[in-house]
């Protein structure tokens, strides 16, 4: 048995390691720096205050949001993906999403529909995962109000034809709610050049930020209802919580050791460049894919060709239960990645994987190739040990 | 009598905003608790020279700012300032 190893491949949860600066900041926002953001005027809460801003202004130069005013912060994206579908839709409303959605989808909408507000369509996808755009063609109805898109898989990783479903659905005058957490940070983004009404971020994925940080962008002129009020440090006098952007939407004290975190994430990315974090990812998942192609008893999921997915992939392997595979690589390995159904129920439905789930494997910007070579060699001697 | 004058705003992020955007004017303001003599929705204000904030204001109404009142305070001894709202359009 080899020696044990600390080898990451679950990225697609959550980004480690983060990097170096991340760790600082939100260390120093807590030590040094605490003031409640928003409350009063001491020197401190100005400083936090002046940081939420800062972070706001680099979401937006990431997305390309022209007014820091509509970057809201939540607590991740499933927040954030609450805050738009249950701020957005009125009773009556026929909303569209597809079969590779996360839950932080499926269910907000699933309560909304069982509360009878709202009426869904599901897009189907093919076993790769890339959603029917012919059967969206035909599944407007006059009512409908939304299309929601992941714009990557969290189970296969991939990337959702984004410019073809928004035309789609602006030319019924639909607003689209992109959900990139499995994209922010690793594939460019651009709200006013893809037309993006609502996106979710999160940002503990990839924009290697801390956990409990993430939020939304909403573009002009869609005001959403607010899903929660309460202290902002402003308008103290009045019991209406402020109308006006980003506070209409946040309510409560930020998380301004998380965001302190977030910024220096982003920073990061940017002195780094997208282009070549995406470039990166995607070298690794070619490695990673064409290694595990050669197996046998081993199945893929998701595309053959890399350009069309984000560093995910999911595998099983024959008459093994996926879960025993994850404790072996743990336990005897020392690698770390995800098993079952990965919380998109509908995904493993598409490509038959259900309810067994599937091994994910998500390596990061800090994967090396050679961390693959050792998981492979661990995957090749888990197939030998199995199949005999 | 010393006065200055100040401008306030619907909520936080129209405050940072402000500072962010006034950063590289040749104006010197300073981004201040309000003074308990001006009631504001927010508690950070920016106090600039009464002969600038016409300027200043016109400058954050460009780059769509929420601005919410604009006032002049006199220093008078101990005696507590007094806030006087500046109607800034005449
Ligand atoms: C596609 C997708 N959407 C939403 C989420 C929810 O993100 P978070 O857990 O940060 O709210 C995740 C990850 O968990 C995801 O992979």
């Amino acid at each position: 048995m080899n020696k044990k190893l600390n080898l990451y491949f679950d990225n697609a949860a959550t980004s480690w390691p983060k990097p170096e600066a991340v760790y600082g900041a939100a260390e120093r926002q807590m030590r040094e720096a605490c003031g409640n953001p928003g409350r009063s005027g001491h020197t401190r809460t100005l400083e936090a205050d002046r940081l939420i801003y800062r972070t706001r202004e680099a979401i937006g130069r990431l997305f390309n949001i022209p007014d820091p005013a509509r970057v809201v912060f939540a607590y991740n994206a499933t927040d954030a993906l609450n805050i738009v579908i249950k701020g957005f839709l009125e009773k009556g409303d026929h909303v569209l999403y597809t079969a590779m959605d996360h839950n932080s989808v499926l269910r907000p909408l699933g309560r909304l529909r069982r509360d009878q507000l709202i009426t869904t369509t599901i897009i189907p996808c093919s076993f790769q995962g890339f959603p029917d755009l012919e059967y969206l063609e035909s599944a407007y109805q006059p009512n409908t109000r939304l299309l929601v898109i992941n714009h990557a898989s969290n189970v296969t990783g991939t990337i959702a034809p984004l410019k073809e479903m928004i035309d789609s659905a602006h030319k019924r005058g639909v607003k689209v709610l992109v959900d990139t957490a499995q994209t922010a940070g690793v594939l460019p983004i651009d709200v006013q050049n893809d037309h993006i009404d609502f996106l979710a971020f999160t940002g503990h994925k990839g924009l290697l930020g801390p956990t409990g940080t993430g939020g939304l962008y909403v573009s002009p002129g869609n005001d959403l209802k607010p899903l929660r009020e309460g202290g902002t440090g402003s308008q103290s006098e009045l019991d209406i919580h402020p109308e006006s952007m980003p506070e209409r939407l946040e309510a409560g004290t930020m998380n301004s050791a998380g965001l302190a975190g977030l910024l220096e994430g982003i920073n990061f990315i940017f002195d780094v460049g997208i282009k070549e974090i995406q470039e990166s990812e995607l070298k690794l998942r070619k490695y990673l894919y064409a290694k595990l192609q050669s197996m046998k008893s081993l199945t893929l999921y998701g595309p053959s060709d890399s350009n069309q997915a984000v560093a995910v992939i999911s595998f099983s392997i024959e008459n093994t239960d996926c879960g025993e595979i994850g404790y072996i690589l743990e336990s005897s390995y020392g690698i770390l990645c995800r098993t079952g159904l990965h919380c998109a129920p509908l995904a493993h439905q598409a490509m038959g994987t259900f309810p067994e789930g599937t091994v994910r494997l998500s390596p990061g910007f800090f994967t090396r190739e050679e961390d693959i070579d050792h998981l492979v060699h661990a995957i090749n001697e888990i197939i030998r040990f199995t199949t005999g | 009598m010393v006065s200055s004058c100040y401008i306030t705003f619907p909520t936080t992020f129209f405050a940072i905003r402000a500072e962010s955007v006034l950063k590289n004017q040749p104006y010197s303001f300073k981004m201040v608790p309000v003074p308990r003599s001006i009631s504001s929705s927010c508690g950070t204000a920016l106090r600039c020279s009464c002969e600038d904030i016409s300027a200043l204001k016109n400058i954050l109404l460009q780059n769509d700012l929420e601005l919410e009142g604009f006032y002049r305070l006199e220093e008078s001894g101990l005696k507590t300032p007094v806030a006087t709202t500046l109607d800034l359009d005449h």
